[in-house]
């Protein structure tokens, strides 16, 4: 029967499970992001480095097509933990322009026009909100961040031969485990910007600005206080460090990895803090 | 049977300020298709209760049970049995009404393909069904407000709290408003809670009443009992020798007590009807110039509740009420 002859009728069959419940606001949100030309661009663009980096390793084991540079291009292409952490950055990089575009569109409309109370008053709580919407970055991020580079490392493996694997498999250990700690911690700048600014443009502004801001202050603070633990107030820097750790590089000067996790970790709580002050259902004027 | 509200001695703080003061009360039962309507004053707790209720809302002592289920301790099974229609604007401007039920839909546990389904019959249902795909800021205010309903109740749910539904409506729309408030109790078998200021959406639409007071229940009432209690009381004017209207009144078990000037003021018992006065004026030869059916109105009610209104000898005081336990 035609649904405008049907009339209303109360829903009494089968509910789906948390699980089904908690894929709801990616599956949407994936759908509107994915039909904005913008982000689509910029997805395509952040793929032209692994791309890249995938010539690069193929190169690497086809010298022979590069005799032209002589012995030059053999010291040049080599696939080592240099290679991931460069390939990390650059991908890093990436991240942060996609979250600062497709995060603030996620939380902003929702706080904007006091959607919150129709989400709460549903059986979804305050974690599984930022879970979902989390799930979300993760969704667009992971494809160009750490799914190219465990791509790259398998390709090098198969290239390489079993040897190089078992010698380097920390590298594919890092880039899964360095990039899943960016993506949170973008993620929840992205979202933690938008639950505060509520303007979707202004919000991705403030992704952005915050790093440059961050990364500005930190140098200051250590040429002002003529101090070098400043950088670790760098969320990039501090995020460089674990990664050499991660991928066994020399470490930059400054504070040691350790030291920048805890930072990392401070940030990502104050982060958690500021959601979790903004996402209420109501506010309460004491 | 299970109340659809139970509240024990439930206090609320927001902040220092402490809103719901101590409330007691078992309001409606599970499953009856019944409206609950909850009045006071600005700043009476109305919207704290609802909140509380939702579970966005910690109480400070005392608890608060929905549908059997504590809203503090079992938010889940609460909110999986309740739709909320907020009173302030609440619907994400740039989506279509569909996209946006479909996503609530889903959310309340509908499986994707019923949550399509639904998110368009119910804004049929509701009256935006050619409206249905534009963006939900092209609304008009009264089409908002359909939309908050179709929200509240696309999952089918036991209780629905409509928070000020008839707000901002014109005269059409507040009809068809509370037409659609109306139906969901005799129709679908849903509690209401209908919060509302305008006392006479409450008396329409509404089974039961509380009026909240400064953070307390200030007056319980059951409206259909009221209705049919205030149906006895008749004011009578007439003309002509009205001497042997008392006895005659009496034949039918009412009571009649002359104010002179032809005017009566008359109790009838239950079961008989205004016809018998009728009958009786037209076998006295008694013409009839005025026959008021006098009745406490839900105002009346009301302004009696919050103070505004001397109370008529006998009643029992809110305070006196409250406090013991019955309500």
């Amino acid at each position: 029967m035609a649904v405008y002859r049907r009339g209303y009728r109360r829903y009494q069959g089968r509910l789906t499970g948390e699980w089904e419940r908690l894929m709801v606001l990616p599956r949407f949100a994936w759908e509107g992001l994915l039909q904005q030309r913008l982000i689509a661009i910029l997805f395509v663009l952040a793929l032209f480095w692994p791309v890249g980096c995938a010539l690069f390793i193929y190169l690497s084991h086809h010298l022979d097509l590069l005799q032209g540079f002589g012995g030059a291009a053999g010291n040049f292409f080599q696939v080592n933990g240099e290679f991931f952490f460069v390939f990390m950055n650059v991908q890093s990089f990436a991240a942060i322009i996609l979250s600062a575009f497709a995060g603030p569109s996620l939380i902003a409309p929702d706080l904007a026009n006091g959607a919150l109370p129709l989400y709460f008053s549903r059986p979804l709580t305050r974690t599984t909100y930022v879970l979902s919407r989390m799930l979300v970055l993760v969704g667009v991020l992971s494809p160009v961040t750490w799914i190219p580079g465990l791509v790259l490392f398998a390709m090098q493996s198969g290239m390489a031969g079993w040897g190089w694997f078992a010698e380097n498999y920390r590298f594919g250990l890092a880039v899964v485990g360095g990039f899943f700690l960016w993506i949170l911690l973008v993620s929840l700048l992205a979202m933690a910007c938008s639950a505060y600014v509520r303007w979707r443009v202004v919000a991705g502004a403030l992704v952005l600005g915050l790093f440059f801001i961050l990364g500005g202050a930190a140098e200051l603070a250590n040429a002002v206080l003529r101090v070098d633990w400043a950088s670790a107030l760098n969320p990039a820097r501090s995020m460089e460090q674990v990664w050499r750790a991660m991928l066994g590089l020399r470490p930059l000067p400054g504070p040691d990895a350790w030291q920048c996790a805890v930072c990392l970790g401070v940030m990502v709580a104050v982060l958690a803090v500021v959601l979790s002050r903004k996402l209420r259902p109501v506010e309460v004027v004491s | 049977m299970t109340p659809v509200i139970e509240l024990n001695n439930l206090r609320v703080k927001l902040g220092r300020r402490e809103i719901l003061k101590g409330v007691t009360c078992r309001l409606g039962a599970a499953g009856s298709g019944k409206a609950i309507g909850l009045l006071g004053p600005n700043g009476a707790g109305k919207s704290t209760l609802i909140l509380t209720l939702l579970g966005f809302h910690r109480p400070s002592g005392g608890e608060a049970r929905v549908l059997g289920f504590d809203c503090h301790k079992q938010p889940r099974q609460v909110k999986a049995r309740v739709g909320y229609m907020p009173e302030n604007e609440a619907l994400i401007a740039g989506m279509s009404a569909v996209r946006m039920l479909r996503i609530m839909g889903e959310l309340s546990g509908l499986p994707p393909r019923v949550a399509l389904e639904k998110a368009h019959e119910v804004l049929f249902h509701v009256g935006l069904g050619e409206a249905r795909y534009r963006p939900l800021g092209t609304y008009s205010l009264g089409m908002k407000q359909m939309a908050k309903l179709a929200q509240a109740i696309i999952h089918g749910p036991e209780l629905v709290i409509l928070d000020e539904p008839t707000n901002g409506l014109d005269p059409a729309a507040r009809a068809r408003m509370l037409k659609l408030v109306a139906e969901m109790k005799s129709e679908h078998g849903m509690n209401v809670v209908l919060c509302s200021h305008l006392l006479r959406d409450v008396e329409e639409v509404c089974d039961e009443v509380v009026i909240l007071k400064d953070g307390a229940i200030a007056h319980h009432a059951n409206l259909e009992e009221e209705r049919r209690a205030n149906r006895r009381f008749v004011e009578l004017e007439v003309a002509g020798d009205d001497g042997k209207l008392a006895a005659a009144l009496s034949e039918h078990g009412a009571e009649g007590v002359n104010e002179g000037g032809g005017r009566w003021r008359i109790v009838l018992p239950p079961g008989v009807g205004l016809d018998v006065l009728w009958r009786i004026a037209a076998r006295e030869g008694l013409d009839v110039r005025r026959l008021t059916h006098r009745r406490d109105s839900l105002e009346e009610i009301f302004l009696k509740a919050v103070g505004h209104m001397p109370r008529t000898a006998g009643e029992t005081l809110p305070e006196e009420v409250a406090s013991n336990g019955r309500l």
